[in-house]
């Protein structure tokens, strides 16, 4: 198990994070953090409550203050606000989804396309509506009166509406029935297979993650303790125990 | 490294006695050695210090905010003023009256404060204290039927030898002001180092939190509000004993607001903080003000008076850059690269340790 | 009943200034809870720049597009260089500037404009010759000044509602104001939409100072400390994060204060009427509103988190 695990293909991997550290005011969370995504690929982060995932996702989105190298398609990003992040080709659904509960569903769409200009907005808001038809039957609602699970789904489409290359999933199936979780990951699966998106997800939920990871980081009180493929890291005793509690 | 000292370890009780004699030496030598222009003056700060001591209970501690102040110390000194020259009763019972009056309107006020909050609260305390100046007025109106109450003109009593001439009965107020101030200050100094004080922060830190706690929000809320227009009354009376006549609109608004920078600018939730405040908002103004008047370099078409109020006004914003927790929150911040104060281990549970510590520098600590 | 609609319709041309200036509160509310203590006095300020531009012969409507094109600059500069550092060391120290600037602007309005004090000749924005007034039904009259500010109020309304709803910078305003953070993460420059707030804010501020000073035709240090308090009052009744209440607060205001100034004698005896006697019976019933309804007509609730 080496800390930064190199791609099979050999290709610059398209998010490169290494020796990433960030915290809050004066406690440091991260303690130099390596992790790579490759194009198309969709990589899991696996950790405990605390363990720095949260933390993870938000310096990646220039959210904290951070040092370490961050490149993304080999661009240097670490000193870029979030703006700027946004406009490179990341998008992120925040943990507890992060609507604008306020904005109607439609609203909350146009709000991903900020950073996008031109008429497609609104045929490219017509296709998520496609793939998400209960969005479209309450596009006029304001989004705080969705339920958890369509909330997820708007906050993945309003993060896809920037037209993003990579998707940074903040804990997806947080606070949502086993039903609706499953339903979600059977989408961002989807989402890899047909589109060729690259997936970032932190998630508890170890089960679920290794089902659709193609790598898989454990995180560990603020550094990768542990990173492989899906299988590898199903096999590996000390993860199952941890994770999967068999 | 800074040097530890255990709250109330004897070299804790020897720093605070020194401290406390020195504050004590420096009133008896400006006591001794002051117009009586500059005790009034003094006197006047001290007044404007009870005044924010008093909001401190509320805002700094318990998280309430009240721009209403101006009432109370106006309704204190209505009651003061008007109890001792329609009814001639004694001074020191009107004192009692008077923020016995101010004790209920407080808890009046504090029923709707339980269901605002910041700005929403901001604004109806300050209703208050815009209608108030228009109560006044009806009741001047009504009643004495003159531009001005008369102030309470309080006589030195006989036994501290003093006479009833202006020297002395400035110095007579002076030591008034000074002992109403340290009773006020040690009120709240006791309520906040209580067990109740710790209820207060709780609130004021998270309201939910403290009710599951066990807490009483109504009660404590309320009668928070109610002790502090209670102490703010204090400064209302002592301001009837002051001066010689009492205007409605030496109440208003802009009072408190004045309470409120005081606060501020001394740093709001440390118990020095508003008196530190108070002094220092008090004789920058009164310096700025008496200046002003004298600096012949400004350009012919300025007129002088509002260089004072302008200069001021860029003072207050100048120095929450340098000191944005305030005087004693700074001296705090610095102090304690040379000594830090552990406080005391509570005989409760360990659970109930300062909940303070985070909110800001100057909280921890407090002397 | 003449009389009534009269009322109503004087009480709406002030209400919509308070509505105005109440809108500028709201707008800077929203982007960062902060409550603008100055917004009277910066508004006073750039009233008596209308004023000097207009005194050195630039016709009056021209001197308030300037006035209110420099109070844009002066609102995005206070934000940048006031109001974002301060927010970032004590959670006081926004208000505690405020309340410096109110103090600030008001005296060096009195510093600069000589005469500001006792008050100085503004210029009249609409006719308003005696004759100059509709007949209305019942024998009430309307002043055209008063539907010259009501209609002109109202259009400033209705662009900056356009603005907010059908604009990409409308939108990103009020993703910052419903969530922050999410607002960033979809790549919205917030620190130029608070900027552009507080430009706004002020902008807005300057218009409202005028037209109260063309109503009153005279403008003086003390013109705005009622009507800020008036509109403070009206956005808090109608919600502090909602423009729509600041409009529906202001307007309902202007039309209390109206209706309690005018039916002095028959209501309560003639002494205990006065201005200050209406302000505050809008404010009682302000309290009695916010007791139902803690955040306003059309505030929104925040649900807490422990």
């Amino acid at each position: 198990m080496s800390p930064e695990p190199t791609n099979a293909n050999g290709v610059a991997p398209l998010l490169d994070v290494r020796g990433l550290t960030a915290g809050y005011g004066q406690v440091q969370v991260l303690q130099g953090l390596n992790l790579r995504v490759a194009q198309g690929e969709v990589a899991v982060i696996l950790g405990a409550n605390g363990a720095g995932k949260t933390t993870t996702m938000r310096a990646i989105s220039g959210m904290i203050a951070r040092k370490g190298a961050i490149t993304f398609s080999g661009d240097p990003m670490a000193k870029r606000s979030p703006d700027e992040i946004v406009r490179m080709g990341i998008a992120q659904v925040p943990q507890g989804r992060g609507t604008f509960t306020d904005l109607t569903v439609e609203d909350n769409l146009r709000a991903g396309a900020f950073v996008r200009k031109g008429a497609d907005i609104e045929a490219d808001i017509q296709e998520w509506f496609d793939v998400f038809p209960r969005l479209r039957e309450r596009r006029e609602q304001k989004a705080g009166s969705l339920s958890g699970g369509e909330q997820q789904m708007l906050a993945i489409a309003r993060a896809l509406m920037s037209r993003p290359k990579l998707l940074l999933c903040d804990e997806p199936s947080l606070g949502l029935a086993p039903i609706i979780t499953q339903e979600l990951f059977a989408v961002l699966q989807r989402l890899n297979a047909e589109r060729g998106l690259s997936i970032l997800i932190v998630e508890q939920n170890a089960n679920l993650a290794l089902g659709i990871a193609h790598s898989v980081f454990v995180l560990e009180t603020g550094a990768i303790v542990a990173s492989g493929t899906a299988e590898e890291i199903s096999n590996n005793d000390a993860v199952r125990k941890a994770y999967l509690g068999y | 490294m800074p040097f530890h000292i255990r709250e109330s370890s004897p070299l804790h009780w020897v720093l605070r006695i020194i401290s406390v004699s020195a504050l004590a030496a420096l009133a008896v030598y400006i006591a001794s050695d002051s117009a009586p222009s500059t005790l009034g003056k003094i006197t006047e700060a001290c007044t404007l210090a009870i005044a924010a001591v008093s909001l401190n209970l509320l805002l700094g501690f318990n998280g309430q905010i009240s721009l209403g102040h101006s009432t109370f110390v106006g309704l204190a000194a209505f009651t003061a003023g008007y109890s001792v020259n329609a009814w001639h009763w004694n001074p020191w019972v009107s004192l009692g009256v008077a923020c016995l009056v101010c004790f209920v309107l407080g808890l009046i006020l504090g029923l709707p404060a339980l269901r605002l909050k910041g700005p929403y609260l901001a604004l109806v305390t300050l209703a208050v204290a815009f209608v108030w100046p228009t109560v006044a007025r009806k009741f001047l109106d009504q009643t004495v039927k003159a531009s001005t109450l008369k102030g309470m003109r309080l006589r030195p009593p006989t036994w501290t030898g003093l006479s009833n001439n202006r020297t002395d009965r400035a110095l007579f107020l002076f030591w008034l002001a000074i002992v109403l101030l340290v009773v006020t200050y040690v009120i709240v100094r006791n309520i906040r180092k209580s067990r109740i004080g710790r209820s207060l922060v709780a609130v004021r830190d998270n309201e939910t939190a403290a009710a599951v706690m066990g807490v009483n929000l109504a009660i404590t809320k309320t009668v928070t509000f109610g002790i502090s227009a209670a102490l703010a009354g204090v400064a209302g009376w002592l301001a009837a004993a002051q001066l010689a006549t009492l205007d409605e609109n030496s109440f208003t608004i802009l009072s408190s607001i004045k309470y409120l920078l005081a606060l501020f600018l001394g740093g709001a939730a440390t118990l020095a903080g508003p008196v530190v405040g108070a002094f220092s908002y008090f004789f920058a103004d009164d310096l700025l003000k008496t200046n002003a008047t004298k600096w012949d370099f400004l350009p012919g078409p300025l007129s002088k008076g509002p260089v004072a109020s302008f200069l001021l006004g860029v003072l207050v914003i100048v120095f929450v850059f340098i000191a944005p927790y305030g005087l004693v929150g700074f001296i705090k911040l610095q102090a304690r690269r040379v000594a830090v104060v552990i406080p005391r281990p509570l005989r409760a549970a360990p659970l109930a340790t300062e909940s303070t510590e985070h909110i800001s520098p100057a909280v921890a600590g407090e002397i | 009943m003449g009389h009534l609609l009269q009322y109503v319709l004087n009480g709406l041309a002030r209400g919509s200034i308070y509505s105005l200036i109440a809108l500028g509160l709201v707008v800077i509310y929203r982007g960062t809870g902060h409550l603008n203590f100055a917004q009277g006095e910066m508004a006073l300020f750039a009233t008596f720049g209308a004023w000097w531009i207009n005194d050195h012969g630039v016709p009056l409507w021209l001197a308030i597009m300037i006035a209110a094109g420099g109070a844009f600059v002066v609102g995005g500069v206070i934000e940048f260089g006031l109001i974002r550092p301060a927010g970032k060391k004590s959670p006081f120290a926004v208000v505690v500037i405020t309340i410096g600037l109110f103090q600030a602007f008001n005296s060096l309005s009195g510093l600069l404009f000589k005469g500001a004090a006792t008050g100085l000749p503004f210029g009249t924005l609409f006719p308003n010759k005696p004759t100059d007034f509709f007949r209305l039904p019942g024998g009430a009259i309307w002043r055209y000044e008063y539907v010259g500010v009501l209609v002109t109020v109202l259009v400033i309304t209705a662009l900056l509602f356009l603005l907010f709803q059908k604009t990409k910078v409308g939108l990103a305003m009020r993703m910052v104001a419903n969530n922050p953070d999410s607002a960033k993460l979809a790549g919205v420059p917030t620190n130029k939409i608070l900027m552009l707030s507080w430009a706004l804010s002020a902008s807005i501020g300057a218009i409202g100072g005028c037209l109260v000073a063309g109503i009153n035709a005279n403008v003086n240090l003390g013109t705005m400390f009622g009507v800020f308090l008036l509109a403070s009052a009206a956005a808090t009744l109608g919600g502090l994060d909602s423009p729509l209440g600041a409009v529906v607060g202001g307007l309902s205001l202007g039309v209390i204060e109206s209706l309690v100034t005018n039916y002095p004698k028959s209501w309560w005896g003639s002494t205990y009427i006065g201005a200050d006697t209406a302000i505050a019976v809008a404010f009682l019933i302000i309290l009695v509103v916010l007791l139902v309804r803690p955040s306003g007509l059309f505030g929104s609730t925040r649900v807490e988190r422990v």
